[in-house]
């Protein structure tokens, strides 16, 4: 299922909160995320979450601004953190040329990145990991996790291991373009499992 | 939907690798066992369940094959396993750690229990790239809510195995673990010595002294 959700920029601002100083006085151009396997608003599915095989979700987009040069992504729950948001992922060096991210991104940096994304790189999420580690939320809450696209309109060569502020710092005043896509997440222990 | 790189390695049963670094290790460490394993094949299994004092054969696979993921063998040297990690740790148990051992029941079982909830099978039966993921949730502590069974954090029984593995691969070879001095090697330690001479500085600093592989109760001042 492909599910085509445009978001508005109003929404795309609120929606990805502290992203905005890393915006253009100029607002950017809105784009679509989405992805083969999750849909907005919906839950996605348990293999994107330590209930399941931890894999980072496929993404696509489309309808980047004209200039796009690089994107990067960050994944987050405003719900969770102290401060919020908590990141889930950050990964970025994302060659203009993707027109997504294929699903289960390399956790270990020995792998290679597939050759669609070659020199792309991951940040340090939330647990200090340059990887994808996906939504834990307590037991019997709904969380949101966001998944924030940033289109660039310079081509860096940035070190992995940044983490959210340090990203944001360094593409600040580079991003021409930016897509966001909302899912669901909720966890369901075994106990609590029917079968 | 594009599946996540699988383990470039041979497709080597993780029961096998088991079998045959646990008879390595046991073999190392009783000296009367290594004709019947080297001579007979089949004594691996009894040779295996047979060392361990407190872990039981189940719990003895499980452990393995987490320790084998904490510090593998590869091209870099030798690993826990070849250590005698697992040996160190059983006995352990029956020691120092003795207060540990239902902890290790316990959080062995719930990584097992959430490996099979969460990837589809026991935890030996994985592939690697599979039980690092697993490892990972568990060190992070995002296991604990899947409700298989971590006593507290999952976490905490993670840093429990990897302080214990740590020990049992770098600390000193009289506790049972870094056997054949396999930790020291891996990390270039020179060894042991009372006094270090200017010239033995010298030859440390050009990566030319001789190492010495020496317990530090070979001295007698610690016994």
């Amino acid at each position: 299922m492909k599910v085509s959700v445009p978001v508005a920029l109003g929404a795309a601002l609120v929606l990805t909160g502290g992203a905005v100083t890393g915006l253009r006085a100029q607002a950017p151009a809105t784009f679509v995320v989405e992805s083969p396997t999750m849909a907005t608003g919906r839950f996605m599915p348990r293999d994107y979450s330590p209930d399941g095989r931890n894999l980072s979700p496929p993404l696509t987009w489309s309808g980047l601004p004209p200039g796009t040069r690089q994107l990067a992504v960050i994944s987050q729950d405003y719900g969770a953190g102290r401060p919020p948001p908590w990141v889930h992922w950050i990964i970025y060096n994302i060659p203009s040329s993707a027109q997504g991210l294929p699903e289960g991104i390399p956790f270990d940096a020995d792998h290679p990145m597939p050759t669609e994304i070659a020199g792309a790189v991951q940040g340090n999420n939330g647990w200090g990991l340059s990887a994808y580690r996906g939504p834990a939320p307590p037991a019997g809450s709904v969380h949101h996790y966001h998944f924030a696209v940033f289109a660039l309109d310079e081509e860096f060569d940035l070190p992995p291991g940044l983490d959210r502020g340090e990203l944001l710092q360094a593409i600040e005043g580079h991003v021409i373009g930016q897509g966001d896509m909302v899912t669901l997440y909720e966890r369901q222990p075994m106990s609590e499992r029917p079968g | 939907m594009t599946l996540p790189p699988k383990d470039p390695r041979p497709a080597i049963s993780r029961r096998d690798l088991l079998k045959t670094a646990g008879a390595a290790g046991a073999a190392a460490l009783i000296p009367d066992a290594v004709g019947a394993v080297t001579e007979e094949a089949p004594a691996l299994a009894p040779l295996l369940a047979g060392p361990m004092t407190n872990l039981t054969a189940s719990e003895t696979e499980i452990l393995s094959a987490m320790v084998d993921r904490l510090i593998p063998t590869d091209e870099l040297g030798s690993g826990a396993l070849d250590a005698g990690v697992l040996q160190y740790i059983d006995r352990a148990l029956s020691e120092a750690e003795s207060d540990a051992a239902e902890a290790y029941r316990s959080g062995l079982a719930a990584l097992d229990q959430y490996s099979r909830y969460s990837r589809g099978g026991p935890f030996i039966d994985l592939s690697t790239v599979d039980q690092d993921s697993a490892l990972i949730d568990v060190q992070i502590g995002a296991a604990t809510g899947a409700g298989a069974g971590f006593v507290g954090s999952s976490a905490s029984f993670f840093n429990m195995v990897k302080s214990h593995t740590w020990q049992g691969m770098f600390g000193d070879p009289k506790y049972g673990g870094n056997v054949d001095f396999a930790g020291w090697d891996l990390i270039n330690y020179p060894g042991i010595r009372l006094a270090v001479s200017p010239e033995d500085q010298r030859s440390l600093e050009a990566d030319q002294l001789e190492r010495a592989r020496r317990s530090a109760y070979d001295f007698g001042l610690f016994e």
